[in-house]
């Protein structure tokens, strides 16, 4: 559907992309992931055609479009601010790219009104000013003022960024759900890695202008590639040499080794465990119990489901149990 | 075309916009202003060779130094009796609990809608020697000298409350945005209120009160209306008196009217220049997340609580008396008007409408018939005629600045952080550097000739003149519109553009359907501010002094001088009362209009439509 082949980006003297290559497939869900200035978003506006790549080509559908005008290349954007135009009626809002079009106004009023239908706004906030619906309501005009002109893909650009926890993580299923109805190809690009993991079909993650990692959601995270993607997707403690000999492991010391929190076991009874630690102290999230437990002169995160028996104290003397096969290992950089 | 010519449609348009800019500033800015910076230079001695220090020797000599002298001490007196009033009513409106602030905040405004030569009038006809005021007054305090209200007292005391409004809505601004945790948080360690006011808020009102400062000394030191019209040698005055003035009765009058005007200028752009760079340095800024509204103080002291009412409701008294006696009168006779006596038993419409004779006895015991000498203002040729110069003019200045400044803020805005952006602006705010009478004096000086660059006309000559007063207003409200505008942009979304060229707009399609619509509300206010300044304006009309140019300010001048003259409008001030209270109305709705109506957004303006549309259903028996 889209491809990026060896796209460079550079603004001046620094490099802001290096290299992408992307494929993203017809009907996917794909997500740019990764933190501030890494070039997630000026990947997709190398998509969208706002920037032109330095070098490097867009494919849509086989044709090349790097050189396309943004207006011509039949992508729908929804913005990090939405974008709505506040001196119009979300009816306007909507209607705006199928006037340019110059379509008739009957054509214009049944696209308007099915889309609005599909994207759950009724005929009364369609005569609404923007300004007048909730931020939900705004994100949902967002995406039928994108899809109402029927693109071939659409991109949208953080656009839970600006939510409160709760309305982000609501929308985020409702936005799931729309991809899914209408079955249209996705780039989305967020810093947020939830919000990645539980929307994507593929993921692609980004650091420093380059990709580290292309996968989906539990490739990413059980299997990361690089120690960045480790690090960036979920929590993760960095396992000391220390610790490991206590452990009676032999790892290759040229490798930094790394587990994640759920992967590390901990038991009253149980004396099996590899290890002894001590719980530092405990914070409570209610679906599961977050330990910081002092072994082998470091301090290591752990997670326990809260089952409400087994439930450690600050000094409390544990078991701690690592698998080897749950560790991960980079080479040292 | 083809649009990849290099010669096509929009290139064109942009060359012509470029050189008709280039034009436009180089003839109604830069060669005036460099006119008269010459004509100091190009004066001859008593001996027919080029002499700049002989206006120079002149000036030290004569009494010039005396008009300098007067508006400096005008501006730093009217700096410390602004900010003494601006200060209180802010306090005594925002920030101490003073029962009835809402009334006291309306009348301390009044001089919003109440302001110029209007003004100026209004206080002369309440308080010089034989006036209701001073008349009044000088009964409660027989000690009290009559003649208080001329020269220099008159000018401060009425400059003093025509600037307070402006004053007191910046400043209102300013303690509005003041955290209220803040004083919350010193009250918990300990502060007392007036520790608390004067170590937590008034700090943070310091940059605020510094830009007004500045501002009010400049405007003490332009001052124009008022000690033309109550009688104080200050330089802009001086300045108008030598422009009208020829070699023939006075030495190079010309010459030291451009000096006083660079005198004014320099003073100007220094203390611009120490505003600029004193808010460069950025103001204090609130680190609170969430920030609390300013809860009003209680005075607990007793005596201090009834002390400040009584201060407010004194000021209140102040600012309101003109305002209601003006209204009484312009619906009084002339008699009653003439003594500045009310007379509550008989009112009338005739110094709005319509026209009476005037019947009197002539010294030889003749009864005598002045047929219309009695008018209304809207049945005065005079009258009317000023209305309707200033209107159109005004208009057209207003729309012409707002043109200008939206095509050049565009400009600005899509080649913003680059050199010919900043050009541009600069261009734009080059006016502010000013004094206005500098330009004005400039234009009525460097056109007032067959001039090259204007095709050989003379722009000063007959109705041109009207041209002249038009692009004079026109570029001294540049500098005004261009923050107001360019702030407006610089608000909006850059996405929005984004999102319309997604959509496939044109750049065309986008400023006229996206961007304009957003920055409308702004433009307007803008034009409506600016028309409203203007249509009162005296500085410019008085400096162009014409009778081709007889603006709506200069007419009301005349009022004051002619009433009465051999039975001739006989009810002038009358006809001055109704006239300030047609600005009072004008002024009103502009101002209910920008700040009422167009601050609302789309859905303030939905709801207000379907609220009016349910009414009519109601009325017209129509069930919802």
């Amino acid at each position: 559907m889209i491809k990026l082949t060896n796209i460079f980006v550079k603004f001046g003297e620094f490099e802001a992309l290096k290299d992408i290559n992307v494929h993203v497939k017809e009907g996917q869900f794909f997500t740019f992931l990764g933190p501030s200035g890494c070039g997630k978003t000026t990947t997709l506006r190398t998509i969208t055609g706002f920037i032109e790549p330095t070098s490097g080509t867009v494919l849509m559908k086989g044709e090349d479009i790097t050189h396309v005008p943004i207006e011509k290349r039949n992508i729908g954007i929804v913005f990090q601010s939405y974008a709505l135009f506040p001196t119009m009626t979300v009816y306007d809002n909507i209607a705006f790219g199928l006037k340019i079009k110059k379509l008739g106004k009957a054509e214009i009023d049944s696209k308007v009104r099915d889309i609005a239908a599909k994207v759950d706004l009724s005929a009364e906030q369609l005569e609404k000013a923007v300004s007048q619906l909730s931020g939900g309501q705004q994100q949902r005009v967002a995406i039928a003022r994108a899809l109402v002109t029927g693109p071939a893909i659409i991109c949208m650009d953080e656009p839970l960024s600006n939510l409160d926890a709760k309305l982000r993580v609501q929308l985020r299923n409702e936005l799931k759900k729309m991809q899914r109805e209408f079955g249209i190809t996705t780039i989305y690009v967020t810093h947020d890695q939830e919000e990645a993991l539980t929307l994507s079909d593929c993921i692609a993650v980004f650091n420093k202008g380059v990709i580290e990692q292309i996968g989906n959601p539990n490739e990413i995270y059980n299997h990361s590639k690089t120690e960045f993607v480790a690090n960036f997707i979920g929590d993760i403690n960095k396992l000391e040499p220390v610790l490991l000999s206590a452990a009676g492991l032999n790892l290759p010391e040229d490798q930094n080794h790394f587990i994640r929190l759920e992967r590390i076991h901990v038991d009253r009874e149980n004396s099996s465990g590899n290890l002894e630690g001590v719980i530092e102290s405990q914070e409570y999230y209610g679906l599961y119990i977050k330990y910081y437990i002092r072994v082998g002169g470091q301090i290591l995160k752990v997670i326990e489901k809260n089952d409400g028996v087994r439930i450690y104290n600050p000094g409390e003397s544990v078991n701690v149990i690592i698998n080897p096969a749950d560790i991960m290992s980079y080479k040292k950089e | 075309m083809n649009k990849n010519s290099s010669f096509d449609a929009g290139t064109i348009l942009k060359i012509f916009g470029f050189v008709l800019f280039v034009y436009l500033f180089m003839g109604f800015m830069v060669l005036p202003c460099m006119n008269t910076l010459a004509s100091i230079f190009t004066t001859r001695d008593v001996y027919g060779y080029p002499s700049p220090w002989a206006v120079v020797k002149f000036f030290l000599a004569g009494t010039m130094p005396l008009f300098v002298w007067n508006s400096l001490k005008l501006a730093v007196a009217l700096v410390i009796t602004v900010n003494i009033v601006g200060i209180s009513i802010v306090l005594l409106t925002e920030y101490f609990d003073i029962k009835g602030a809402n009334v006291l905040r309306m009348g301390y405004m009044t001089t919003l809608i109440y302001s110029g030569v209007a003004l100026v009038t209004g206080y002369q006809f309440l308080y010089d020697s034989n006036g209701m005021m001073t008349t009044w007054l000088s009964q409660m305090f027989p000690m009290m000298n009559k003649q208080w209200f001329s020269g220099f007292n008159a000018v401060l005391f009425t400059m003093t409350f025509a600037c307070t409004s402006n004053h007191a809505l910046f400043l209102r601004n300013a303690i509005r945005g003041i955290d209220y945790n803040t004083v919350e948080a010193a009250r918990n360690l300990g502060a007392s209120p007036f520790k608390v006011l004067f170590k937590v808020v008034m700090p943070t009102l310091l940059p605020t009160l510094f830009s007004l400062t500045v501002m009010t000394f400049i405007t003490g030191l332009c001052a124009m209306s008022a000690p033309t019209l109550l009688g104080y040698n200050s330089i802009n005055p001086e300045i108008v008196r030598l422009a009208g003035s020829s070699a023939a009765d006075e030495s190079f009058p010309q010459a030291r009217a451009a000096l006083l005007s660079v005198i004014l200028a320099s003073f100007t752009i220094i203390l611009l220049s120490v505003l600029n760079h004193y808010e460069r340095k950025g103001h204090y800024l609130s680190v609170s997340k969430t920030k609390a509204k300013l809860v009003k103080q209680k005075i607990n002291n007793p005596f201090w609580n009834i002390a400040a009412h009584v201060y407010a409701y004194i000021l209140f008294v102040i600012y309101m008396t003109p305002v209601v006696m003006i209204i009484l009168f312009s619906f009084q006779n002339y008699p009653a008007i003439r003594s500045k006596m009310l007379n509550f038993s008989d009112w009338t419409l005739i110094n709005y409408f319509g026209t009476q004779n005037y019947e009197y006895m002539t010294s030889r015991g003749r009864l005598r018939t002045r047929v219309g000498s009695i008018s209304g203002v809207f049945s005065n040729s005079d009258a009317v005629g000023g209305i309707r110069l200033s209107f159109i003019m005004s208009a057209i200045a207003a729309a012409l600045a707002c043109v200008i400044v939206v095509l050049a803020v565009s400009y600005i805005f899509k080649h913003r952080n680059k050199t010919r952006a900043f050009i541009t602006e600069s261009c734009l705010l080059f006016p502010w550097l000013l004094p206005t009478i500098l330009i004005c004096y400039s234009y009525r000086i460097f056109f007032n000739r067959e001039v090259w660059y204007v095709f050989g006309n003379n722009l000063y000559w007959r109705e041109n003149v009207r041209f002249l007063i038009v692009m004079a207003y026109t570029v001294t409200k540049l500098p005004f519109a261009l923050r107001m505008i360019k702030a407006a942009f610089y608000a909006m979304d850059d996405e929005l553009e984004e999102a319309a060229k997604n959509l496939g707009a044109s750049p065309v399609y986008t400023f006229l359907k996206v961007k304009l619509p957003i920055i409308l509300p702004s433009v307007l206010a803008v034009f409506a501010l600016n028309f409203n300044a203007l249509f009162t304006e005296y500085d410019m009309g008085a400096t162009f002094q014409s009778s081709y140019g007889k603006t709506y300010a200069m007419i009301i001048q005349n009022m004051t001088m002619e009433e009465g003259r051999e039975g001739y409008n006989i009810n002038a001030s009358g006809r001055r009362c109704a006239s300030t209270v047609f600005i009072m109305i004008v002024s009103g709705i502009i101002l209910y209009l920008v700040y009422g109506v167009g601050a609302r957004d789309l859905g303030e303006r939905l709801e207000a439509r379907k609220r009016w549309k349910r009414r009519w259903a109601r009325l017209r028996g129509i069930k919802e």
